[in-house]
């Protein structure tokens, strides 16, 4: 079963209960734990929780349940996938004869055996190698209580009706009969196989998938795959993968085409976290840490993966990542595997044998009303393109005809059976140990080219070199090539050159060669000359003894200056050690933190609230000319710092915006012309005849009657109007036409 | 700034001031600096020089600038919070 911690199940099975309605809970913890009191309903949520983890309990509810249910529940305990479409546990119940296929479904989630799925499973993986999906179970958004599971499957939600079974409660369905039949060729054909060619049967080393992932892991770190609002891929971006020559090369041993082989390594690589889906791209993720477990556990993974794989299926090959309804391969893999492991030892079968049941039992083939392209065979491409390459099957080669000269016309094709690997992830046997004796099996050579010898392979040796080495050619013997981004890559996922180093050493049959020791280390070192921080916390102590004191109490920072250190993160720091006098995070808009002062170009810093961006955007623009002793520093906008500014490319716009940010004000009328001026027209300095009136209304009625308007030049106040040297006649005489005589203090009497 | 005239007494607590989520870079020499400097995509998200070797990123801009200094052909060491690297004393 999935080695996920059961915690995480509990912590699951908690959040599925208290979305239940009380009397949905009560009703599923009554068969559960079967309480003797009215507990609160946070108690009975605690102790179904705790149940799964009593194997006594379990098997007491389990031999509770109807055949039919016990069967549901063995054939999610053999598949080692906890979550489950309801659609194809209805689907796999149908199969093995029962007339009502969502009966027993129901009747496990009523005994609190199965549980509803209450989130997307692609926007929350399901647990797979690369472990819980980081967002808490209770994280989701808050729903409406579950009154029935009637209910919740007439309105499911965005999630579908998916389900879970806890590992720990479907392993103890193991062993159940499932009533299938053995499929095994007759015996005369068996004892001719076992004569003929008892020592020809197959078995890969089950690398192949593993190998394609990793090329996909870097063909995605290189360029993230885009997609389109609907979730397909860009045109360019599927052609690419389409077309790409390692990801659609047939393996050295293959028996059948994968259609869109490529795309189903997209798939597989979705399910185990290798792709990640981020604001409309697939980019590369981590590599599953469960590589570096062993090729058992990393099979394992890949093994639970087949229920979930959507996208793709041997028949139509990728139908990509859209929601799409019916899908009845799940069950069908499983339903194929589980005819598989009825076969008595030595026994082989036909793919069309297994298929031909699969067709007359399972009610999506056993539709009279199917179309005829869905019925096309796809099992022997599944068992032989992906299963075989998995290692979980064993395959027979078609028998030799009695001539020896060629295949047996009346022998058929290849047969197939469970290898030790498919027989132990189905919970039959125990782990069987794939792990390889041969390590040194890379061979370097000093065009910087390795020869990865396939035999010595090892999960954790794919994903090392595929962090650092680029993968050139998959088949007997791998090729890769060190390149100085594949070694940068590898650096950046936290190797070193040592660790690089010690792998190629430590897998090598030869010697490194020195050339390829010293390309490692020449790009190495060149990756220590830059080092950028992009969300690094900086510590401005007030003096550089300060500092040098903080580093003598094992501050983890980097000196920058004499009073600046820089951590790349702040979990380290031991705060104890600190008063913080204040703190200012550049995620943030900037803070206001600058005084204009009454004249305008004096600009005075809260050095509270003040932060380094601040620093580096006044000496653009504004002269420092003190640092007082309240805290305050002062700059000062002066004609010389505003012209080095306008030269630098600032203008007035962002001046002002810069204003609004930090000073929270608009740009002063000082602060304005020292910044324009030089942009104005040019002032003019000229001299004006002014004719003062008694009021404001003898100024408004000169300006209005038109005889006397014309002779004014402008107004230059409520009561000072302008007039022309050369029009003083002509107004004068206007104005004694009303009885205003002119007097003139400067120029004498008018004339 | 700080403008604490006062010595942290020995086990005293030291005043600081922290500048949380930082974008630098720091390069190995001054001359460096002033390439990245002097590089037009890289100076527009450059908003100082903390030190001879330590410029300060513009907020949000950190991705941008570790593509250009690949296209530069650098290949920087990149501390992000969750890096298994760690920066030490």
């Amino acid at each position: 079963m999935s080695a996920i911690d059961a915690s995480y199940w509990s912590e699951l099975q908690r959040h599925a209960l208290a979305s239940y309605d009380e009397a949905l809970l009560r009703q599923v913890a009554a068969r559960l734990v079967k309480p003797r009191n009215q507990w609160p309903a946070a108690d009975l949520i605690e102790r179904s929780a705790a149940a799964i983890a009593n194997p006594v309990l379990i098997d007491r509810r389990f031999q509770d349940l109807t055949p039919p249910a016990r069967r549901v529940l063995a054939l999610i305990g053999h598949s080692r996938q906890p979550y489950w479409d309801l659609g194809n546990l209805v689907e796999l119940t149908l199969a093995l004869g029962h007339s009502d296929g969502l009966q027993p479904v129901l009747e496990l989630l009523e005994a609190g055996m199965l549980y509803p799925g209450l989130r997307h499973p692609r926007s929350n993986k399901t647990p797979s190698s690369n472990g819980v999906s980081s967002s808490h179970p209770s994280a989701g958004p808050a729903r409406g209580k579950l009154k029935s599971f009637e209910q919740w499957m007439a309105a499911p939600g965005p999630e579908g009706l998916l389900v879970f079974a806890p590992p720990a409660i479907a392993a103890r369905a193991l062993g159940e009969d499932l009533g299938l039949p053995d499929l095994s060729d007759s015996p005369a054909a068996s004892a001719r196989d076992t004569l003929a060619n008892a020592a020809g049967w197959q078995e890969t080393d089950g690398l192949e998938w593993l190998l394609r992932l990793a090329v996909l892991w870097q063909q995605v770190s290189a360029a993230p795959l885009r997609c389109t609002q609907q979730g397909e891929f860009f045109k360019r971006d599927f052609e690419r993968l389409g077309q790409d020559a390692l990801l659609n090369a047939a393996p050295a041993d293959r028996l059948a085409d994968v259609p869109d082989a490529a795309f189903l390594a997209i798939a597989l690589a979705e399910q185990e976290g290798i792709l990640t889906d981020s604001d409309g791209e697939w980019r590369a993720g981590p590599l599953p840490t469960v590589w570096e477990k062993g090729l058992a556990a990393t099979l394992e993974a890949l093994w639970t993966d087949l229920p979930r794989l959507s996208a793709w299926n041997p028949l139509d090959g990728w139908r990509g990542f859209a929601a799409q309804t019916g899908n009845p391969f799940p069950s069908a893999y499983l339903l194929a595997f589980l005819l598989l492991a009825r076969l008595p030892e030595d026994a082989w079968v036909h793919p069309e044998t297994i298929e031909q049941w699969i067709l007359t039992q399972h009610p999506y083939w056993a539709n009279e009303s199917l179309r005829p392209s869905r019925q096309k065979p796809w099992l022997e491409t599944f068992l032989l393109g992906v299963a075989y390459q998995l290692r979980l099957v064993q395959v027979m080669p078609p028998p030799v005809s009695p001539s020896g000269t060629g295949p047996d016309p009346e022998g058929g094709g290849w047969r197939v059976r469970l290898s030790p690997t498919g027989r132990w992830l189905l919970g039959l046997t125990e782990a069987p140990n794939l792990e390889t004796v041969h390590t040194q099996t890379l061979l370097v050579q000093p065009n910087l080219q390795i020869i990865a010898y396939r035999q010595g392979l090892t999960s954790s040796l794919i994903a090392r070199l595929t962090q650092f080495a680029a993968w050139e050619g998959l088949g007997a013997a791998c090729t890769l090539q060190l390149q100085p981004e594949t070694v940068y890559r590898a650096l950046e996922a936290g190797q070193s050159f040592d660790s690089i180093r010690r792998t190629l050493e430590q897998h090598s049959t030869r010697g490194v060669p020195p050339a390829v020791l010293d390309s490692l280390r020449t790009w190495s070192n060149k990756r220590d000359r830059i080092t950028v921080y992009s969300s690094a916390t900086l510590l401005e102590f007030g003096s550089a003894e300060d500092l040098n004191e903080a580093l003598g109490r094992g501050l983890p920072a980097a000196r920058l200056s004499d009073r600046l250190a820089v951590a790349a993160s702040e979990e380290a720091i031991e705060f104890r050690h600190f008063r913080l006098t204040s703190t200012r995070d550049y995620a943030l808009p900037p803070e206001k933190c600058v005084q204009v002062e009454p004249d305008g170009v004096t600009l005075s810093v809260d050095g509270a609230r003040s932060d380094l961006l601040l620093e580096t955007e006044l000496p653009r623009f504004a002269e420092l000319i003190g640092n007082f002793s309240t805290g305050r520093r002062q700059y000062r906008l002066t004609p010389a710092s505003l012209s080095a500014a306008r030269a630098a490319g600032m203008t007035r716009t962002m001046l002002e915006m810069w204003f609004h940010q930090r000073a929270g004000q608009p740009l002063p009328p000082a602060a304005r012309l020292l910044m324009t001026a030089g942009e104005a027209e040019a002032p003019h300095l000229r001299h004006h005849l002014v004719l003062h009136v008694a009021d404001e209304e003898m100024a408004d009625g000169l300006m209005q009657w038109p005889q006397t308007r014309e002779w004014i030049e402008e107004r230059l106040g409520p009561t000072a109007l302008v007039v022309r040297q050369e029009n003083v006649p002509a107004l004068c005489e206007q104005l004694r036409a009303v009885g205003i005589e002119v007097g003139n203090e400067e120029l004498g009497p008018t004339a | 700034m700080l403008n604490d005239p006062i010595r942290p007494a020995s086990g005293a607590r030291i005043p600081v001031k922290l500048h949380r989520r930082v974008c630098l870079v720091q390069t190995e020499d001054g001359v460096l600096a002033e390439e990245l400097l002097a590089r037009k995509k890289l100076a527009q998200d450059i908003v100082g020089r903390l030190t001879d070797r330590v410029l300060l990123i513009r907020p949000g801009r950190v991705e941008m600038v570790i593509q250009e200094l690949h296209k530069m052909g650098h290949t920087p060491q990149v501390f992000h919070p969750t890096s298994p690297q760690r920066q030490q004393g």
